[in-house]
């Protein structure tokens, strides 16, 4: 399968600029010559209305390996996120991030005929609303940093503050 | 089979022989053939061993894979499937034929979708591509080249397919549900479409994963961890039983290793023991060693001080105590002496002292087991480099002298007892080390004792320069001695197990929590 990698991706981008949910953003980054990098990505993830994440759009960068769609791309805040999930490094925690849980390497577009094409599913969807998700729903499972996991389990007061604090510093 | 017979021959030669009668010796050489006999009908000896020794069985590839044949063969029949479709339900329940017959009966399909088995033909893999096909992988629409899908109707082109499986394969090492390619789909890919897809070397791992997850599954399967070894060994006592039993068994390889934890022979000490033993060491040594080495305890308020620099007036930063570095007496009895002090007479210093040594006690005591334990594993290193040095001389003595290979042996036999030895004094220490003080203690410590003394005279007889001339004498006390040092390992290991099972021990700590 090596070398599907690219077309995939670009596959991916036809998708993507078809349609996309509101909100977000994605676009690839460009190569000093110009030329587009699909192998990374600049995405932006808006917080749900009505949660205190809220207002912000939070900024990560999808770095894909050469054996995508067989393994996940890695996915990092930038800059790091305050999140019971997020590693201090930026890196999320989600188990449909992980090759060995929930990644898949296909997902099937749904057709509902040439006129109605409600929502296209697509890696770069399901990634993006995913993480959307985790946001206000954090996973206490699975930890990733100190600072925000025994704030989430110990002080949910002083938790949404922060987060709060932290949409109103990541607004686009 | 070199060195998996040395156990046998070991005893054979012992002192503790006399304990055997012929009828024992009789059964043992029988145990010696049993690897051959398919575990299932092994009869499991129930003759009186040792109390340090446990009953196992080595066994080989062949006996896994026969074994596994054999208990799917039983539940395909009662169920009337395909031998290999009931080796899939069976790895789903770890090989538990009872519990997989009673659940079967009331929920088949639902057994079924979970393992990934298809019983009609009806769901066959789809291998045609069907018409407008686009692979949800590569996004190829070319209608070239077969396709697969499994009955939840997610088609993906044989290049996708095949790398999937691969990667879940040879990289992951997955064997048991491997899933649909689709995004949440959990139907199990089964075992005959990934046979259709994969190339045969990608297949025969995924065998080779089956046999390795039937080991692990199995509480009475370990399989042997020595590097290359494919023998795996069965023992039937149960896990509960290992809070007093060192279950050590040696692969036919020559491994020695440990049943329960497969970390290599640990006897005397229990498993929870040797964990605990490990933990600390790899916590604590190397801190201890230099605490012990770089520092000292303030004398009124116990802090650990180390002196960077400067004179011997020293003032605690804690307590602001002042005291003397070198006698550790109160500084106001020094004057202005600060770079010598020639107080270690005087009676304040000589408490001070005393109070360093006890809060020093509990430090010294972890350090001086553990520099035991350490020096053995050490002095068998180097026995072993010894060993490889006299083997070339011994076979210069076999050119230039009349001695002929077996007349050489002994040396090589010596070594190996040697190291054993050093392995389970090893141990001896970690046991020591936690064992709280009573008079079976004493008892202990004087076995400990004749063992030490014994190893150490048979590694200086072995390091001895090999003179030609007297080779047979050197031979002949090599030889008695190897005797003497493997009956006194036979009574540390015999007394030590006895007192686990007895519960004549009594450790300060509990480590089978």
């Amino acid at each position: 399968m090596s070398g599907i990698c690219r077309s995939r991706l670009a596959e991916e981008r036809k998708q993507w600029r078809k349609d996309h949910p509101f909100g977000f953003y994605a676009r690839p980054e460009k190569k000093s010559d110009g030329t587009l990098d699909l192998m990374n990505w600049q995405v932006g993830i808006p917080g749900k209305p009505s949660t205190p994440w809220e207002g912000g759009v939070y900024k990560l960068v999808l770095i894909f390996p050469e054996d995508y769609p067989s393994k996940p791309p890695k996915c990092k805040f930038v800059p790091p996120l305050f999140h019971p999930n997020v590693y201090p490094s930026g890196t999320v925690c989600l188990s449909i991030l992980n090759e060995e849980e929930g990644w898949k390497p296909a997902i099937t577009i749904k057709q509902h005929g040439p006129l109605f094409n409600p929502a296209l599913p697509s890696h770069f969807y399901q990634i993006l609303l995913g993480i959307q998700d985790l946001l206000n729903d954090p996973n206490p499972e699975s930890p990733a940093q100190s600072e925000a996991y025994v704030m989430f389990k110990k002080d949910k007061v002083s938790y949404e503050k922060r987060v709060r604090q932290q949409a109103k510093e990541n607004t686009a | 089979m070199s060195t998996g017979t040395l156990s046998d021959d070991d005893f054979a030669g012992s002192s503790d022989y006399d304990d055997f009668d012929s009828q024992e010796e009789g059964s043992d050489l029988e145990y010696e053939q049993t690897e051959d006999i398919g575990f299932s009908d092994m009869i499991t000896e129930k003759q009186r061993r040792k109390a340090y020794q446990v009953d196992f069985s080595v066994l080989p590839l062949s006996d896994i894979v026969s074994a596994q044949a054999s208990a799917s063969s039983h539940v395909a029949g009662i169920l009337g499937m395909t031998q290999d479709q009931a080796a899939a339900l069976l790895r789903n329940f770890k090989w538990n034929k009872e519990r997989l017959v009673e659940r079967y009966m009331d929920h088949a399909q639902e057994i079924l979708d979970k393992a990934g088995v298809v019983l009609d033909d009806v769901h066959t893999p789809q291998v045609k591509r069907p018409r407008g096909f686009v692979c949800m992988i590569c996004f190829d629409d070319s209608s070239a080249g077969p396709a697969f899908g499994l009955r939840c109707g997610h088609v993906f082109c044989q290049p996708c397919y095949e790398h999937y499986l691969r990667q879940k394969i040879v990289e992951e090492g997955e064997c048991r549900r491997i899933l649909c390619p689709e995004t949440g789909c959990n139907v199990v890919v089964d075992e005959p479409t990934i046979k259709k897809v994969v190339p045969a070397a990608v297949m025969s791992k995924y065998r080779q994963l089956q046999d390795r997850v039937y080991v692990s599954d199995l509480d009475n399967l370990v399989w042997c961890p020595a590097p290359n070894c494919e023998y795996a060994i069965e023992c039937r006592l149960s896990h509960s039983s290992f809070t007093t039993i060192v279950p050590t068994v040696s692969c036919d390889c020559g491994h020695k290793f440990c049943f329960n934890c497969t970390l290599d022979d640990h006897q005397p000490a229990p498993c929870g023991l040797v964990k605990m033993w490990k933990k600390k060491c790899a916590d604590d040594s190397e801190t201890a060693n230099w605490i012990s080495a770089h520092t000292k305890e303030c004398s009124k308020c116990q802090s650990t001080i180390e002196k960077n620099g400067g004179c011997n007036h020293m003032t605690c930063r804690k307590c602001k105590y002042e005291f003397c570095w070198v006698c550790m007496g109160p500084w106001s009895e020094h004057g202005t002496s600060w770079y010598n002090c020639n107080r270690f007479e005087e009676s304040s210093s000589a408490d001070a002292r005393d109070q360093q040594a006890k809060s020093r006690a509990s430090l010294e005591r972890y350090l001086h087991y553990y520099n035991r334990y350490a020096n053995h594993e050490h002095s068998a290193k180097l026995d072993r480099d010894l060993y490889t040095k006299t083997e070339k001389k011994m076979e210069e003595m076999q050119r230039t002298s009349d001695l002929s290979w077996i007349e050489v042996q002994f040396l090589k036999r010596a070594v190996d007892v040697l190291t054993s030895c050093r392995m389970t004094l090893r141990w001896t220490y970690a046991f020591a080390f936690y064992l709280a003080r009573n008079n079976m203690t004493e008892l202990f410590e004087d076995n400990q004792r004749d063992l030490e003394v014994a190893v150490e005279a048979l590694s200086e007889l072995l390091e001895k320069p090999i003179e030609r001339e007297k080779i047979a004498e050197l031979r002949q006390q090599v030889l008695d001695k190897t005797v003497y040092v493997e009956s006194r390992r036979e009574v540390v290991l015999e007394d030590t197990a006895k007192g686990l099972v007895d519960g004549r021990w009594e450790f300060f700590v509990d480590f089978n929590k």
